[in-house]
């Protein structure tokens, strides 16, 4: 590690102004680099993560906190398990980055994680589902919804119906933006697989939405 | 719902075709069967779910069996465009149970105080490094940057009694210069604060440096009303422009 600098006092520091920043500083740009699209800082930060840095930690949750809340919600579709997801993901990784051998992406490892964390809380549920409020709703169907001008509690109730492995990738690539070869790196699958689930789940998406009319 | 345009094809000399519902294109999905038109649905549903509707080629502009199917898909697709654009955040605070645990509850002991006429307001030290770190990784130059309070002085003891954190002549530089205590993360209405970031390679680091303690200066100045006696700038590592490699590089250490 090469320290640059070190503890220099500001020469500005006799002329206090508590404005905003100097019209000088120009060398800031207007917008950064959205969080959680840099691999190569992700692993900076896993580097000192597995050196105990909390800071590095912190900054690491912050960069992907609510991506893995929103693969949890739509998977789960249920915001508090989405909570819970995210929060046991949160201090599985203090302790688990050391498993990340850095052979893929982080976000690849990432997912993977909170893929299959999701996927055990829904078979850990899964005796009681009949009796949940998505398989005999209790209110109006997708297509009932969507005439009414709902047209996002329609898809998240169509979503919420979806088999299980179509529901996954058509989250990933469709909702999150994933490649059909990183989600089939984050499923371990083949990406004609990926392909063939994302088709699959769409066709199976239209299908119940015209079901309901 | 937003009503998509009408699915059913109308030919240019005025008549209209009156598919059953089982001409529909959503019901020839998965069973390999083809339109009147011999063209196969699954590419035109996957082409309203990436593209929109728009027709794509002059088969598709000159055919109503395509029109229509890429029109039904169009309106049965609308609450997943909704689904996909809507982008809720963790809730606040759904993390902090866990980073407390991980940090100890020690780590958050430390306050900024600022005495005003009708009372004091106290910054944690925490508000005071995120500030910093904001400020520093808007800097062209940092690809990440990571903001934490300077303990030196903690590190090396327990804090002077000359110095407590209410007192706002305690990190003046003619005290600084008595004891590495002064110098400890937050102190009165002074800061101490130490800033680790990755950089892109190529870069001046020393100028880079310099204008990463110029913005934090500043940004922390402007927010808080604290006083930044001291920002250290600490390159941890350099990376390679993505658009340059392609791939994810590693040079360990500046």
């Amino acid at each position: 590690m090469a320290r640059v600098a070190a503890s220099t006092l500001d020469p500005r520091r006799e002329a206090p102004d508590a404005g905003p920043p100097p019209a000088g500083l120009d060398h800031e740009r207007p917008a950064p680099r959205p969080p959680g699209e840099d691999p190569d800082v992700d692993r900076w930060l896993v580097g000192r993560v597995v050196e105990g840095d909390a800071d590095a930690y912190e900054e690491l949750l912050r960069r992907h906190r609510d991506r893995i809340y929103r693969i949890a919600l739509r998977v789960l579709a249920n915001p508090a398990d989405a909570d819970d997801v995210t929060q046991e993901i949160a201090i599985q990784l203090w302790t688990g980055l050391a498993g990340f051998t850095g052979s893929a992406a982080f976000t690849t490892w990432l997912y993977r994680v909170v893929v299959n964390r999701c996927l055990n809380v829904r078979r850990r549920r899964r005796p009681t589902e009949e009796l949940t409020e998505t398989v005999h709703p209790s209110s109006p169907g997708p297509e009932a919804r969507v005439v009414a001008g709902q047209e996002l509690e329609a898809g998240l109730a169509a979503l919420a119906d979806m088999p299980e492995e179509l529901r996954v990738a058509l989250v990933l690539i469709q909702l999150e933006g994933l490649s059909y070869a990183q989600a089939a790196s984050v499923l371990k699958v083949p990406e004609a697989t990926v392909r063939g689930r994302l088709a699959r789940g769409r066709a199976h998406l239209v299908k119940q939405m015209r079901s309901w009319a | 719902m937003t009503d998509g345009p009408d699915a059913r094809p109308t030919h240019t000399d005025g008549s209209a075709d009156s598919p059953d519902a089982g001409d529909s294109a959503v019901d020839l999905l998965g069973i390999d069967a083809a339109l009147p038109c011999g063209r196969d649905p699954q590419p035109l549903l996957e082409q309203v779910t990436e593209h929109g509707a728009v027709a794509l080629d002059d088969h598709q502009r000159g055919c109503l069996h395509c029109q229509a199917a890429l029109a039904e898909f169009d309106r049965l697709w609308a609450p997943m465009r909704s689904v996909a654009a809507d982008r809720p955040q963790a809730p606040p605070g759904v993390l902090d149970s866990v980073l407390m645990s991980i940090r100890g509850v020690s780590e958050d002991a430390e306050f900024a105080r600022i005495d005003e006429g009708y009372g004091h307001t106290r910054i944690s030290g925490r508000v005071v490094a995120a500030i910093a770190r904001h400020h520093a990784a808007r800097v062209a130059g940092v690809r990440g940057a990571l903001g934490k309070l300077d303990r030196a002085g903690h590190r090396r003891g327990a804090p002077d009694p000359d110095f407590p954190e209410t007192s706002v002549h305690s990190a003046q530089p003619s005290d600084m210069a008595r004891g590495p205590q002064a110098s400890a993360g937050v102190a009165g209405t002074s800061t101490a604060i130490e800033i680790v970031l990755a950089a892109d390679y190529g870069r001046d680091l020393q100028a880079l440096a310099d204008q990463v303690r110029a913005a934090v200066v500043a940004g922390v100045r402007a927010n808080t009303g604290l006083e930044p006696v001291s920002v250290s700038v600490v390159i941890d590592e350099v990376l390679l422009p993505r658009e340059a490699s392609g791939e994810p590089a590693h040079s360990n250490g500046a």
